[in-house]
């Protein structure tokens, strides 16, 4: 891998859990008019890290970021950059780069000067000049001839890498991209995120990242707040997001998902203590299914728990259920089966599509204790 | 593992910044103010203060407050006609059976409503069928026919008054060619018609504009699912497309009541002081050194005004439908009926008397100016009346008006309020594109200066700063030709304002926040992204500026009086009575400056215009 020159002091911090916070909330809340769009909201993402805000439309992540930018400033709370608060800097000063999803690229400039922009207000990082700067940068974009171009004739994720190349060329200490693929169609959609992932990787730069696409932030994140109504309702790495949920919203929204509500009937095995694994059994309807949890749990709970459709398996498994079938989609690699169980719906994939009635169960460690309730 | 503050790289304040780039990046950061802080100045100096000033003095009487002049006026049967006798206290019986008897008495202020209201209804006749043919008929020219529609904005009043004197006149084209087919001549000449008609030319192009907007705004769809619910093409039309045409026409119409209410050039060329209306009357007292009275009157006409327009937009408060349509009417060829029916043949038919009507009304004055320049009193073809414009006419006494002075004046003036409104519009424009609160305030305090009649303000600037000011024993004294220019920019620079504003609205705002976060400060980002991009609307409100400086009236007279520094609007007024000819040179010169400009306006800003 070429050695780009990325910052004046060399190599950025690596990410891990001990690196000190690039940007920290600390309750904020935007309100607008009466309405908040954002409420009380604490995070911490570190040096180096990928971290996406995932949520619904209107569930404040966009405005999380533009608090972050500095167009917006929050109603409370602080936001600090590496430690210092940054409320009344401007976003000029901020030291930011941002890609927005319409690319918003200057129509009125060639590609070359779109990426020479933020030189004019500082000088290139590593010493070099701006021409080779703007150079070094179409090329990690992989559009190194396009310095002369006409933005105005480059196609969708052309222009959006050139906006991405304009965004990293002042060497910004953070960057800021929102929904930057949605107007893209799918493929090309991931293969840009591929390449955004690795150009990441190799400038080790504070990323955060917006998006409406749930497996679109599971690919391409170290870590994901998951928003909702304005706040932040999990921010976990993506395997966790996935496996773990920690309320039933992140739950359904993350992913398709059987999510069921019972009551606890009995604790079979193990201690009731935080911490250490027990098997729960748990009435669902006329079903007892079997669980293993770490929670604090214990007989006469309300318990919402959930199991993924691809964990649930045809006459397997030590929880059973049987339902008749409703729906069938065929998806290509699988077949995505909808069960109509005691007015439930219970979704599965399968090889091969199905009919009538199918029972299909699950082992305890597949399924996941979203929320317990005395 | 790194010291993450090293990381940082502050922009502004950086060691390792150059000294010169900081500056410069300071003194952006302030730039925007200061130009703000200078637009608001001279606002306030050269319209708030002045228009305060006519108030003050309509208040003000030997230095005690009073509204004596006021009830002077209300109660004056010569302002208010029979109307002043209801004021005055009398019978409202008596006074409505002698308003509707034959005799009645309109005053002066009452004159001004009547021509104003047959004016309006002239102008939507005139007006609707041609947004009809331009919103539904497809021709060659359309667009361009359409785009003329924006001309009455910058031709200048003075030179359409030429053009009819020319029409109408006992000499005119219009007697010629009744002569010619042995018809007798007609007198229309300071006759109500011919001021009907001149408005009409005026205002109907801009029904026509507003009403054709909201016919192509008109969704396709909405017709044909009233079709497909059983309406007929005539319930379809009423049901459907009239309900958004009315506002449009009920704007077109507001605005031409208000405009021809304080109509001026038009009626002092046209009407003469017989057919006066109330800003001709008030510029008459001002002549006569009775400002007191002038400025009573000068508000009383802009209060009216203002109530008009304030009842307007509080009915298109209520009844703002501003829907784009998804999928606008399409159009029919004009010339190539798909069939030979009524309903085909019978429209264009009308289409075709309306036609021949319009042209009359737009074309003869323009014709009629354009021959009557270049036809010598013999009726042969001579360039004598072009030749007097560029003689500095060494015969003339010095208080005439020398035809030379006044196209310098004209050019230099007009480059001067350029100068001026330019900046001032685009500054306006930012300030009132942004987002903050108190910003609708901004906008009315900055546009108030379309409402006002250029009277008001020309006498303000008189009896303020050219008659000179006291302020801290020091005595502050402007040339009249400093407040001409003054004048023209204060009522050229909302059209930079309605060219540029359009623009910076529909920019994209994460250009500019892109822009900002890659370092550009606020101000920067106007010079290097905003400007650059609404450069066209730029170049359009210029030209507007321009042309509107080039044909402004109505404060010009009141400052150049007794001054050398006529413009040639003021001299062909000066020259209408006694000397045609010379009038309609430069009326045609006018002409030609303002058709540059429309042309300018059009290619470049004319889409984005916002009227």
């Amino acid at each position: 891998m070429r050695a780009l020159a990325y910052s004046d002091d060399g190599a950025p911090a690596a990410a891990g859990p001990d690196s000190p916070p690039a940007v920290e909330l600390d309750g904020v809340s935007k309100v607008y008019g009466g309405t908040p769009a954002v409420e009380d909201v604490d995070l911490a993402v570190r040096e180096g890290e990928f971290f996406t805000l995932v949520g619904p439309s209107g569930c404040g992540k966009t405005t999380t970021l533009r608090l972050i930018a500095g167009f917006e400033s929050p109603t409370a709370g602080t936001i600090r950059f590496g430690g210092e608060v940054v409320s009344g800097i401007p976003p000029e000063d901020r030291n930011i780069g941002v890609v927005f999803q319409n690319y918003a690229l200057f129509p009125h400039m060639t590609v070359g000067e779109n990426v020479g922009y933020g030189l004019r207000f500082q000088d290139p990082p590593g010493g070099g000049s701006t021409e080779d700067r703007i150079a070094e940068l179409l090329d990690l974009v992989d559009l190194p001839d396009a310095a002369d171009r006409d933005p105005n004739t480059l196609s969708g994720g052309q222009k959006q890498r050139v906006a991405l190349a304009r965004a990293l060329a002042p060497g910004p200490e953070v960057l800021l991209l929102d929904e930057p693929m949605s107007a893209l169609d799918a493929r090309l959609r991931e293969r840009l995120r591929v390449q955004v992932k690795a150009i990441q990787r190799e400038l080790e730069i504070t990323t955060i990242y917006v998006t409406h696409d749930q497996e679109e932030a599971l690919a391409i994140s170290d870590r994901v707040a998951v928003m909702r109504a304005g706040t932040a309702e999990q921010i976990a790495p993506p395997r966790e997001i996935y496996r773990r949920p920690s309320s039933r919203f992140v739950a359904s929204f993350i992913g398709d998902n059987n999510v069921l509500e019972g009551r606890v009937r009995a604790i079979e095995k193990g201690k009731r203590k935080a911490g250490t694994a027990c098997v729960a059994v748990i009435d669902v309807d006329d079903a007892a299914f079997r669980l293993e949890t770490t929670e604090t749990i214990t007989a006469g709970d309300r318990a919402t728990i959930c199991v993924r459709p691809e964990a649930l398996r045809i006459d397997g498994g030590t929880s059973r259920l049987t339902g008749t079938v409703e729906s069938v989609e065929f998806l290509g690699e699988t077949t995505r089966v909808q069960l109509g169980w005691n007015d439930r719906e219970i979704i599965l994939r399968t090889p091969d599509p199905l009919s009538g009635a199918v029972t299909v169960g699950f082992d305890p460690e597949d399924a996941h204790l979203v929320a317990v309730e005395r | 593992m790194n010291d993450p503050p090293s990381r940082r790289r502050p922009r502004d304040t950086g060691e390792g910044q150059p000294r010169a780039r900081r500056i410069r990046a300071g003194a952006e950061r302030r730039a925007l103010v200061p130009l703000a802080v200078a637009t608001v100045a001279l606002l306030a100096v050269v319209f708030y203060y002045p228009v305060a000033t006519v108030f003050v003095e309509a208040v003000v009487v030997e230095g005690a407050i009073t509204l004596a002049v006021f009830a002077e006026i209300l109660r004056d049967p010569f302002y208010f006609g029979e109307f002043a006798r209801l004021l005055a206290g009398e019978d409202p019986i008596a006074v409505l059976r002698d308003l509707l008897g034959a005799d009645r008495r309109l005053g002066i202020v009452g004159f001004t409503a009547y021509q104003a209201a047959l004016s309006t209804v002239a102008s939507v006749m005139l007006g609707v069928p041609a947004a009809y043919l331009l919103a539904r008929y497809e021709f060659r020219g359309r667009r361009t026919l359409r785009s003329l529609t924006i001309l009455p904005f910058v031709l200048p009043s003075i030179m359409v008054a030429v053009g009819f004197v020319a029409t109408f006149g006992r000499e005119g084209t219009l007697n010629t060619a009744l002569a010619a087919i042995g018809l007798g001549p007609v007198e229309l000449m300071f006759t109500l018609e011919a001021i009907i008609i001149a408005h009409a030319f005026y205002n109907a192009p801009l029904v026509a504009r507003v009403t054709t907007a909201a016919w192509e705004s008109v969704d396709a769809s909405a017709i044909e699912t009233a079709r497909s619910l059983g309406a007929s093409p005539f319930r379809a039309f009423r049901d459907v497309v009239a309900p958004q045409l009315y506002p449009a026409v009920l704007m077109g119409g507001a605005l031409t009541f208000v405009f021809t209410f304080a109509t001026f050039p038009i009626v002092l060329a046209l009407g003469g002081f017989q057919l006066a209306t109330v800003e001709v009357f008030v510029y008459r007292l001002v002549q006569d050194l009775n400002y007191a009275e002038a400025a009573a009157l000068a508000i009383i006409e802009l209060v009216i005004s203002l109530g008009v327009l304030l009842g307007y937009l509080r009915y298109e408060a209520r009844h703002a439908v501003r829907s784009r349509g998804a999928r606008p009417l399409p159009r029919r060829p004009l010339f190539r009926l798909p069939a030979i029916s009524v309903r085909e043949v019978l429209p264009r038919v009308g289409l075709g008397i309306y036609g021949i009507i319009a042209a009359f009304v737009f074309l003869s004055p323009i014709v009629s100016m354009i021959l009557a320049s270049v036809i010598a009193a013999d009726g042969s073809f001579t360039l004598e009346h072009y030749r007097f414009l560029v003689d500095r006419q060494r015969t003339g006494a010095a208080f005439q008006v020398q035809p030379w002075t006044a196209v310098r004046n004209s050019l230099v003036f007009a480059a001067g309020s350029l100068l001026i409104a330019l900046p001032m519009g685009v500054v306006v424009a930012v300030l009132t594109t942004r987002r903050y609160r108190g910003r609708k305030l901004v906008d009315a305090i900055a546009m108030a200066p379309l409402a006002v009649s250029g009277i008001i303000v020309g006498l303000g600037l008189l009896r303020g700063l050219v008659f000179g000011v006291e302020i801290a024993g020091w005595r502050i004294v402007i040339a009249g030709s400093v407040a001409i220019v003054a004048a023209h920019a204060v009522s050229g620079y909302p059209f930079v304002v309605r060219t540029v504003a359009p623009g910076l609205e529909g920019l994209d705002r994460s250009l500019i926040e892109s822009a900002r976060a890659l370092g550009a400060s606020r101000a920067r980002v106007l010079l290097d992204i905003e400007l650059p991009l609404v450069w066209p609307g730029v170049v359009a409100g210029a030209a507007f500026a321009f042309a509107i400086s080039i044909g402004e009236f109505s404060s010009t007279v009141v400052l150049a009086t007794g001054t050398d520094a006529y413009t040639m609007p003021v001299a062909i007024e000066r020259f209408i009575g006694r000397r045609l000819g010379p009038a309609t040179a430069m009326g045609v010169v006018l002409l030609i400056v303002t058709s540059i400009s429309f042309v300018v306006i059009d290619r470049l800003g004319g889409e984005s215009f916002g009227l």
